[in-house]
């Protein structure tokens, strides 16, 4: 009850932070964003139908007014339907979130969980050569370009060039199987590119854990070390893990992961929003832009419950 | 635990790795059994599939493959010959050209469809035309094909002004009786026989429309072959529709000729019932590598546009066609040319390189304006960019209209960096009075070569670098925004034909039809009009031809467009694929379409 | 992941400050410290040979020759064209060089803008702690930060098409963010400190204070925030140039892998090779060179 309460508390206060994003969203990507009208006109259009375009799609009002519209349209959860293929935006995002969320979420529990192991054996091993060895990997990982490695995944793994074991492109899944033989790439891809990242994050803060007093105090009183590892170091460094998890949520729900979604020609919503916002689809690219900053505030709520959960001395002020 | 956890994580790659392996391995087996899907992949996706708006070669595969058109042109013989499809024979017209009358085959249905009562598609009828025309007459449908027709097709304006009323007549377009169209024009047209086979002219049930009002684009209810199963923004899936009408395959009624069309196989499919294959995935995949990469696995789409960077891992040559043994053994090939061509539009609007009130200048623009023709190398662009399958010429009229001119001089489209410099000499243009050129495109990485490589041309008639400037837009929309507005210099552009007649290239340099109309050039000739406008309504025949070429050689001499060329891309197909392709926006092919087991394929000659 | 430019602190905690006088031993000490670290000087040298390359070209004295198109297509390297050439028969050498100008250009101008802006409104937030201003610049962040960083620098990068500083002002817009949280979180802590507290005794204007008494003392915190900033933006043009929206009337790595991604599958690897290998150097060379500084500078932090 007082977690529910407190939920609530935050959601009130994080309003301005919803108002904030919309304007800021709006203003850059509706009110400057592409302009469709000749996308809709004929080859030959007459002022008149140029003018009745424009008006179809709202350009010639105010720009308070069309906020205003908008912010509305958003309380009565009315997303309205795409410009360009008339879809409704709902179903829009029906379809195309799962598909980002199943491409991206293996990799980002693969990356996370193989991060958390390997920093825990680096900071375990701290100052050996296992500690050196995994760093200087990490260092080389992060400096590999996501898009070199998205090329030569694709190359070696789903070429006729290469070992041609997986599909190149699309998202035909219909059994475990078909998923698993679609995901797999990509997930490569995206643990490769984000486990140096992670490792490094992970192992500073699992190391920080690890210079604090109570540590060397049970160390000195003969504590097993790896007991002392994984019952308290790694039980401590979680608050700083799960922000880091429950903050990147949101960004795959909604953002997936654009780069390989163009590669590997996967409908999922990154590519379907970049498409709107390059194309000027104005329904879609308002929806999604809400969908992320609720989704976001959520996060942080939860960031803050688990704290919590994790540790009962932590209160809700 | 550690070593838990990462025998967890072995297991779990291992486990994917299998399951990937699993999956291939059952995809190749089988070569015995008969295909029933046939997966085809273009380069660009449809947005709506409401026949309004099909003004994209994607979306008008979509809506010629789903409903039905009165005409279609002939599958062996792209975009010239026309016959019945929904109309039960070519029309009467009469004398004075102004009237045509058509008649529709009988007891054809729509197919089935929730829109309908009880779901069960009802016959289509002559009414259900003159709906769908009115539609395209509706500004609320946001329609784009309306210009084919204004002004030409009586009393479509009026209707239009007169509040679009569906239950108003529209004068122009009537149903006699059920069976029986007739349409009434305000001046000859010739050409409205090849508009009627355009998706734009697809017949749509009006309940449909109703229905499913602003999702009728993703929700195509027609009479076509296909009816939609699955559609999104990277694949689209069609299955047969079982109330098609009995439609045989004659390969007499289709321009059948052995020594061009015999090695695609076609003739084994001579007396099928269409639509052969039971569904048809279309995928749209607009990274060229990845589309080819898919092409070779085998599993997967089996119909790709060979990429540039492949033609010397690929062919022995490109034109003609040769691919190498390896590749000739396991697929059909063909190089099939654009029915349109890509030229660069010079604002004629802009004074710094256009038309100019001072005639001193405007002589001065004129010779910039040839300068820069003479530096455009068009032949350096085939080579590098299109495989040396590309064909340039002189003029904007394409080599494969009958109105085309032979003998029009070859030196306008030959490129010389010395002559082009002794141009701008003539001109008194030097470094330092020359006008930055900006060089308008949609950004992409070959737009982006195609600049460098023309900013490459420029510098060699003496352009400085830092005056040729690159300007690209996020996206069509934005670009042809710009264009419209007159505000971008250099501004090239492809065309597709909408139509097998020089007017429709003729009518790009049109002065009424200047920006935001499609004379991007904003060229404006009052002699060219006058002369435009008396072709229009001509007949096909010499006469006409003789004007369309004193039109096209207007245009050589002044200069508002930098033109031509056609491209044909190498497109392949599996061996097991029986099939014509073709790459214009004037039809769909995918009902003639026919997927054998791989026993069967067709072989390719010794 | 989603983010690939992972700008942040690293460390949930930071140490506390010393006060003015003791600054100046600081920096002598992490200089110090620095020199004593040969990964970290080897990595110094590395960035140098870049650097001296990028002024090579602003002065026109190498990478002359990245635009000027030859006949030969994708021809193998050679004496003249040291890694070949592109389709345009353009020098891939020259490009890389010129591409590396193009690199510190966006790296610099976004890393010094990006966290200035940040380290400015983060003492300001900070010292202003709780007060409106402090709740002005979180939300601020706060709304950068839940929007997905392709999808906004997109918006803007298309908001200012013609300007050829759109990718820039996209960068800097989005990685201010990270610096001006971490500056605030230290300034938080520095506001209580002694010193801080006395200036604010004796009447000294609170801007007065932020600026001469505070600033400073973050001063190595946006050190470390400026290289690691430079990074992320190298390679976001890498991953803008592939979604076109790059840079326009020049050549960067990135324009150079979105050409060789279509050119990998043709065997063709000039661009590739050539692009990711200037790039890799640089990027690793960075990401060491701001570790060494991390540690010289704070060596209370965690040595990675």
């Amino acid at each position: 009850m007082e977690t529910l309460q407190y939920a609530l508390r935050k959601f009130i206060y994080s309003i301005p932070l919803l108002f904030g994003v919309t304007l800021i969203a709006f203003t850059l990507m509706v009110y400057f964003g592409p302009d469709q009208t000749y996308q809709f006109l004929s080859k030959n259009p007459t002022p008149e139908e140029i003018e009745r375009v424009r008006s179809e799609l709202g350009y010639d009002q105010a720009f308070a007014v069309r906020y205003v519209q908008y912010l509305g349209d958003l309380a009565t959860l009315n997303l309205g339907n795409s410009n360009s293929s008339g879809e409704r935006v709902t179903q829009i995002l029906v379809k195309h979130i799962p598909v980002s969320v199943a491409l991206a979420l293996p990799g980002f529990i693969l990356s996370v969980v193989l991060g958390v192991s390997i920093a825990l054996i680096a900071a375990f091993y701290r100052g050996t050569w296992v500690d050196k060895g995994i760093m200087v990997f990490a260092v080389v990982g992060m400096s590999i370009s996501f898009l070199i490695v998205v090329i030569a995944f694709q190359i070696i793994f789903c070429s006729f060039y290469g070992l041609n074991w997986f599909p190149v492109q699309g998202w035909d899944v219909d059994s475990v199987g078909s998923y698993l033989s679609h995901v797999t790439v990509p997930t490569m891809a995206i643990v490769f590119v984000a486990l140096g990242y992670n490792t490094r994050f992970y192992r500073a803060v699992i190391v920080e854990e690890m210079n604090r007093d109570y540590v060397r105090t049970a160390r000195a009183f003969g504590a097993s070390p790896v007991k002392l590892l994984f019952k308290h170091v790694l039980k401590n460094a979680m608050i700083p893990i799960i922000t880091r998890v429950i903050i990147t949520l949101p960004f795959i729900v909604i953002g997936g992961n654009i780069i390989i979604e163009k590669y590997f020609s996967i409908p999922g919503i990154g590519q379907v929003t970049l498409e709107a916002i390059i194309s000027g689809d104005l329904p879609i690219v308002k929806a999604v832009v809400a969908l992320t900053a609720v989704l976001y505030v959520f996060a942080l709520i939860l960031t803050d419950i688990s704290y919590k959960m994790i540790d009962p001395r932590v209160s809700y002020k | 635990m550690i070593q838990r956890i990462f025998f967890l994580l072995v297991a779990l790659f291992a486990l994917l790795t299998f399951a990937g392996c699993g999956k291939s391995d059952s995809d190749s087996g089988s070569s015995t059994e008969t295909p029933t899907i046939f997966k085809y992949s273009t380069e660009g996706a449809p947005i709506s599939m409401d026949p309004v708006r099909a003004a994209t070669k994607y979306a008008n595969l979509m809506v010629t493959s789903i409903y039905d058109t009165l005409y279609e042109y002939k599958y062996l013989a792209p975009p010239y010959e026309l016959k019945p499809r929904l109309a039960a024979a070519m029309p009467e017209i009469s004398d004075d050209g102004l009237v045509y009358t058509i008649a529709l085959k009988e007891g054809v249905l729509f197919a089935d469809n929730a829109c309908f009562p009880d779901g069960k598609g009802r016959e289509v009828v002559a009414a259900d035309f003159v709906y769908s025309f009115k539609r395209m007459f509706d500004p609320d449908t946001l329609p784009q094909g309306a210009w084919l027709w204004q002004g030409r097709v009586k009393g479509a304006m009026e209707w239009r002004e007169s509040g679009t009323d569906y239950s108003q007549p529209l004068s122009g377009v009537t149903a006699v009786d059920d069976y029986t169209i007739r349409i009434e024009l305000t001046q000859p047209y010739p050409q409205l026989m090849y508009t009627l086979a355009m998706g734009f002219s697809s017949i749509v049930p009006r309940e449909a429309v109703e229905h499913y009002g602003k999702e009728f684009g993703i929700n195509p209810v027609g009479s076509g072959p296909y009816m939609m199963k699955d559609f999104t923004t990277k694949l689209a899936k069609l299955v047969a529709n079982p109330n098609y009408r009995d439609e045989v395959f004659k390969l007499a009624e289709h321009g059948y000729r052995p020594e061009e069309h015999a090695f695609t196989g076609v003739e084994r499919i001579e007396g099928a019932k269409l639509p052969i294959m039971k569904e048809v995935e279309i995928h749209f995949m607009a990274e060229p590598v990845t589309r080819w990469t898919s092409f070779l696995k085998g599993s997967e789409v089996q119909y790709a546009t060979m990429p540039l960077e492949q033609r010397h891992a690929v062919t022995e040559s490109v034109n003609p066609l040769v691919p190498k043994p390896r590749y000739r053994e396991k697929y059909n090939s063909m190089l099939i040319p654009d029915f349109g061509l890509v030229m660069v539009y010079i604002n004629m609007d802009d004074p710094r390189i256009g038309m100019h009130e001072d005639p001193d200048q405007n002589r001065r623009n004129q010779l910039l304006r040839r300068a820069i023709r003479k530096g455009y190398d068009w032949e350096d662009r085939n080579n590098r960019f299109l495989m040396s399958a590309g064909s340039y010429f002189p003029g904007i009229i394409i080599p494969s209209l009958e109105a085309f001119d032979e003998n029009l001089s070859r030196d306008t489209v030959t490129a010389n960096f010395e002559a082009a410099k002794e141009l701008l000499k003539e001109g008194g243009w030097t470094a330092e009075n020359l006008p930055p050129l900006e060089y308008g495109a949609v950004t992409s990485v070959r737009s982006k070569q195609y600049f460098e490589q023309f900013r490459g041309w420029m510098e060699k008639i003496g352009y400085p670098t830092e005056k040729v400037v690159y300007r690209p837009f996020p996206n069509f929309g934005d670009y042809s925004k710009a264009v419209k507005n007159k505000e971008v210099m250099i501004m090239p552009m492809g065309w597709g034909l909408d139509y097998p007649d020089a007017e429709n290239l003729l009518q790009l340099l049109y002065g009424p039809n200047e920006s935001p109309g499609s004379n991007a050039a904003n060229y404006k000739n009052p002699e060219y009009d006058e002369l435009f406008r008396k072709a229009k309504e001509m007949l096909p025949g010499p006469e006409r031809t003789a004007i369309y070429r004193q039109l096209n050689e207007m245009i050589v001499e002044d200069v508002p467009v930098i033109v031509g060329l056609m491209r044909r891309r190498a497109n392949f197909w599996h061996r097991n694929v029986i099939m014509y392709p073709s790459e214009n926006v004037h039809g769909s092919v995918l009902k003639y379409v026919k997927v054998v087991p791989e026993s069967e394929s067709v072989q390719p000659p010794q | 992941m989603d983010r690939e430019p992972e700008i942040q602190n690293k460390e949930p905690d930071s140490a506390p400050v010393e006060p003015r006088a003791k600054r100046d031993s600081l920096w002598k000490k992490a200089f110090r410290k620095f020199f004593r670290d040969k990964f970290g000087i080897a990595s110094l040298v590395v960035v140098g040979i870049y650097f001296l390359i990028a002024v090579g070209v602003w002065l026109d004295v190498i990478g002359t020759n990245w635009s000027a198109t030859t006949d030969a297509s994708f021809a193998p390297p050679s004496s003249e064209h040291w890694f070949g050439t592109n389709i345009n028969g353009q020098d891939i050498r020259d490009r890389a060089l010129y591409g590396t100008r193009v690199a510190f250009e966006v790296g610099l101008v976004v890393a010094l803008l990006a966290t200035t802006i940040g380290g400015v409104l983060g003492c300001i937030a900070g010292y202003f702690n709780r007060t409106i201003i402090d709740e002005v610049i979180m939300w601020l962040y706060g709304c950068l930060d839940s929007i997905p960083f392709y999808l906004f620098v997109a918006a803007v990068a298309f908001v200012l098409q013609g300007n050829p500083y759109a990718m820039h002002i996209a960068m800097i817009c989005t990685f201010w963010s990270s610096t001006c949280r971490i500056v605030r979180g230290e300034v938080i802590k520095i506001r209580n400190l002694e010193y801080v507290e006395a200036a604010r005794a004796v009447g000294v204007k609170p801007l007065t204070i932020v600026f001469k008494h505070v600033f400073p003392n973050t001063l190595h915190i946006l050190l470390v925030q400026a290289t690691i900033t430079f990074v992320g933006a190298i390679k976001s043009e890498v991953i803008l140039s592939f979604l076109g929206l790059g840079v326009k009337n020049s050549v960067s790595w990135g324009i150079m892998l979105s050409e060789a991604s279509s050119e990998v599958s043709g065997g063709i690897f000039y661009n590739f090779y050539t692009a990711s290998i200037f790039l890799f150097i640089l990027v690793i060379a960075f990401n060491i060179f701001a570790d060494s500084l991390q540690d010289a500078l704070d060596p209370k932090k965690v040595s990675v």
